[in-house]
C-alpha cells in the first residue's frame, strides 16, 4: 500500500493540513483539520442470521488522494460507498468527511462529498441533459449567479455539448453514464465516491473521467473508486484495497 | 447567497422540472381537459333530470356538484405526490434528492406544488366551462375571495398528500389506499351531495378532517351556497387543521426517511 488512504492504526496520526486552495465556493464551508474522508469501526449487517457485510471498516482518505477499493461481488463495496455518501447508516461506527457527520451537518456534507452509484439509475428520463444538469445544479444549492455558468462549464467539461438538448431516455447507455458522472461533479464536491464508474463507457468517456478526477485531486479533493476486483482500473491510485469478508485489506 | 433565496430557487427548479416532464407528454392536457368535460356534461343532465330534495332548482344542485368536482381533481393531486415518490425510487432519483444540499423532505414538498397549480387551474377551467356553458351561475362577488380560500384549503390538504408520501417511503408502494381514502373523502367531505343526507354519526365524524369545512367554504364564495357555520369559523377550521397536520405530516416523512437510512430500506423500491 502507497500513502493516501490509512486504516485505524493511523488515525491518531496529525490531520495534514490542506494541501491545495478550495474552490471559492466551498471555501469556508471545510474544516482545516479534517479529512476528505474518514470512516470509522463501521459495521453494517443486512440480515441478522448472516455475518455482518462490514466487520468493522477503518478507512480514511487524505488530501489529494486516489483510493481504490476491490472485491468480490457482494463483499460489501456498494454499502460502504453508501454509507460514506450518507445515503445509509452504519450499525455502528462513524462516518466524517470535513470534519462534518452526514446527519449532524447534513445539507454541508453533502455540498462536499458526491457519489456515482453503480448502474445506470438516477435520472429523469424525459428531462434534456441540460436540464437534467440544471436542475441537479439547483438541488446542490449553487449560487444562483454562478449555477448556469457551471452548468455550461461541466457540459464542455464532459463532452456532452451535442447532446446537451437530448432527452436521456433516448440516449445510449454509455452517453448516459457521461451524463451522470457529469452530475456528479457539477457541484465541484471536494471528495468524490465512484461505484463502477467505467460501466458502459467508451475511451472517450473514461478520458473525459480522467480529466475530472485530475481537476478534483489538484484541488485537494480525494476520490474513493470501487469495482470488482478483477476490474482494477488503469488509474495509478495512491492506495489499493481489497475488502474480504466485511474488512479491508491493504494490497 | 441565503439558504431560504437558494431553497426557494430549489423549489422553483423542482416546479420547473415537474412542468418540463407534463409537457413533455403532449396529449395528457387536452385528454384531462376533456374528462372533465364530459364529467360536467354528465352531472349537468343529471341535475336536470332528478328533482334533489334541498335544493330549490337543478340549476343550485349542479353549481353544488361542479365544486365538487373540482375539489375531486385538488384532492388526487394532494394524493399523487406518494405516486412521485415512488417513480422517484424506481428511478433511482430518489437517493440523489437524500444525497443533495436541498434535501429529501423539501424535495417531497416541492414535488407537490406542481400538481397542485395544475389541479387549482383545472379546477378554474371546470368552473369557467361550466359558466360558459352550462350557464353555472357563480357568485362573482366573492369569487376572487376562493384563490386564497384555496390556497388555505391545500395548505390543509396537503398534509394528507405528505403522509401517503411517508408511507411510499416505507411500504414502497404508490397507491397505499390513496383511492379508497380519496372515495372516503368524497362521501364524508360532501363533494357530490350534502353530507346531511349521510347518518348522523358520520357527519359526527366528517367534523374531524378539513375537506368538509374546506368545501363548505370554497361553495359559499363560488356558488353561494349556505353555510351551517359563520364564514370565519369555517376558515378558522381549516386554518387550525394546517396549522396542525402540517407540521406533524413533514415530521412523519422525515422520520420515515430517517428510518429508511437507518434500516438501509431507502435504496430499496
Amino acid at each position: 500500500m502507497s500513502g493516501g488512504a490509512s486504516a485505524s492504526v493511523r488515525l491518531e496520526a496529525q490531520p495534514p493540513t490542506l494541501a491545495a486552495p478550495r474552490s471559492d465556493s466551498v471555501a469556508g464551508l471545510v474544516s482545516t483539520d479534517a479529512f476528505p474522508l474518514s470512516l470509522e469501526g463501521v459495521h453494517k449487517r443486512w440480515d441478522k442470521n448472516q455475518a455482518p457485510i462490514l466487520d468493522g471498516v477503518d478507512l480514511r482518505l487524505d488530501l489529494g488522494t486516489k483510493t481504490w477499493i476491490g472485491g468480490r461481488n457482494g463483499a460489501g463495496k456498494t454499502t460502504l460507498l453508501r454509507i460514506a455518501a450518507g445515503l445509509i447508516d452504519p450499525d455502528r461506527g462513524r462516518v466524517h468527511a470535513w470534519g462534518f457527520g452526514p446527519h449532524d451537518k447534513r445539507s454541508r456534507y453533502h455540498r462536499l462529498v458526491a457519489f456515482l452509484p453503480a448502474g445506470d439509475r438516477g435520472l429523469y428520463a424525459r428531462l434534456s441533459v441540460r436540464h437534467q444538469l440544471r436542475f441537479w445544479a439547483a438541488m446542490a444549492m449553487i449560487d444562483h449567479a454562478a449555477r448556469e455558468a457551471r452548468v455550461e462549464e461541466t457540459i464542455d467539461a464532459f463532452d456532452l455539448r451535442e447532446l446537451a438538448e437530448q432527452r436521456v431516455d433516448r440516449m445510449s447507455m454509455g452517453q448516459r453514464q457521461r451524463v451522470r458522472i457529469a452530475m456528479t461533479f457539477l457541484p465541484e464536491p471536494e471528495t468524490v465516491l465512484l461505484d463502477e464508474p467505467l460501466t458502459s463507457l467508451d475511451s472517450e468517456g473514461a478520458v473525459v473521467l480522467d480529466r475530472a478526477i485530475e481537476g478534483l485531486i489538484d484541488r485537494g479533493g480525494a476520490l474513493l473508486w470501487c469495482s470488482p476486483s478483477g476490474d482494477h482500473p488503469e488509474h495509478e491510485f495512491d492506495s489499493d484495497w481489497m475488502l474480504e469478508a466485511g474488512r479491508l485489506v491493504a494490497l | 447567497m441565503s439558504e431560504f433565496r437558494g431553497s426557494a430557487r430549489a423549489f422553483r427548479e423542482v416546479l420547473a422540472r415537474d412542468l418540463r416532464v407534463y409537457l413533455s407528454y403532449r396529449s395528457r392536457l387536452a385528454s384531462q381537459a376533456l374528462t372533465s368535460v364530459f364529467s360536467l356534461t354528465l352531472f349537468y343532465y343529471v341535475s336536470q333530470l332528478v328533482h334533489v330534495s334541498g335544493f330549490s332548482s337543478p340549476g343550485a344542485y349542479f353549481g353544488f356538484v361542479i365544486v365538487g368536482i373540482a375539489l375531486v381533481g385538488v384532492l388526487y393531486s394532494c394524493f399523487s405526490v406518494a405516486d412521485t415518490v415512488r417513480q422517484e425510487l424506481i428511478a433511482g432519483t430518489f437517493e440523489r434528492l437524500v444525497l443533495s444540499p436541498f434535501g429529501p423532505v423539501r424535495s417531497v414538498i416541492a414535488m407537490a406544488v406542481f400538481p397542485l397549480l395544475y389541479a387549482f387551474t383545472m379546477a378554474a377551467f371546470t368552473l369557467a366551462f361550466g359558466w360558459a356553458v352550462f350557464g353555472l351561475q357563480l357568485h362573482w362577488q366573492t369569487v376572487p375571495l376562493a384563490i386564497p380560500a384555496m390556497a388555505l384549503a391545500l395548505l390543509a390538504f396537503l398534509p394528507f398528500g405528505l403522509a401517503f408520501a411517508a408511507l411510499t417511503v416505507v411500504m414502497k408502494q404508490g397507491n397505499v389506499g390513496t383511492s379508497w381514502v380519496i372515495a372516503l373523502i368524497s362521501i364524508v367531505g360532501g363533494l357530490y351531495f350534502p353530507i346531511t343526507l349521510l347518518p348522523e354519526w358520520v357527519q359526527t365524524a366528517a367534523k374531524f378532517q378539513p375537506f368538509t369545512p374546506a368545501t363548505e367554504m370554497l361553495r359559499h364564495l363560488l356558488v353561494d351556497s349556505p353555510q351551517a357555520t359563520s364564514a370565519l369559523v369555517t376558515i378558522a377550521k381549516v386554518a387550525l387543521f394546517a396549522a396542525v397536520l402540517l407540521p406533524v405530516s413533514i415530521w412523519a416523512l422525515r422520520r420515515a426517511i430517517r428510518e429508511g437510512q437507518r434500516r438501509g430500506t431507502i435504496i430499496e423500491y
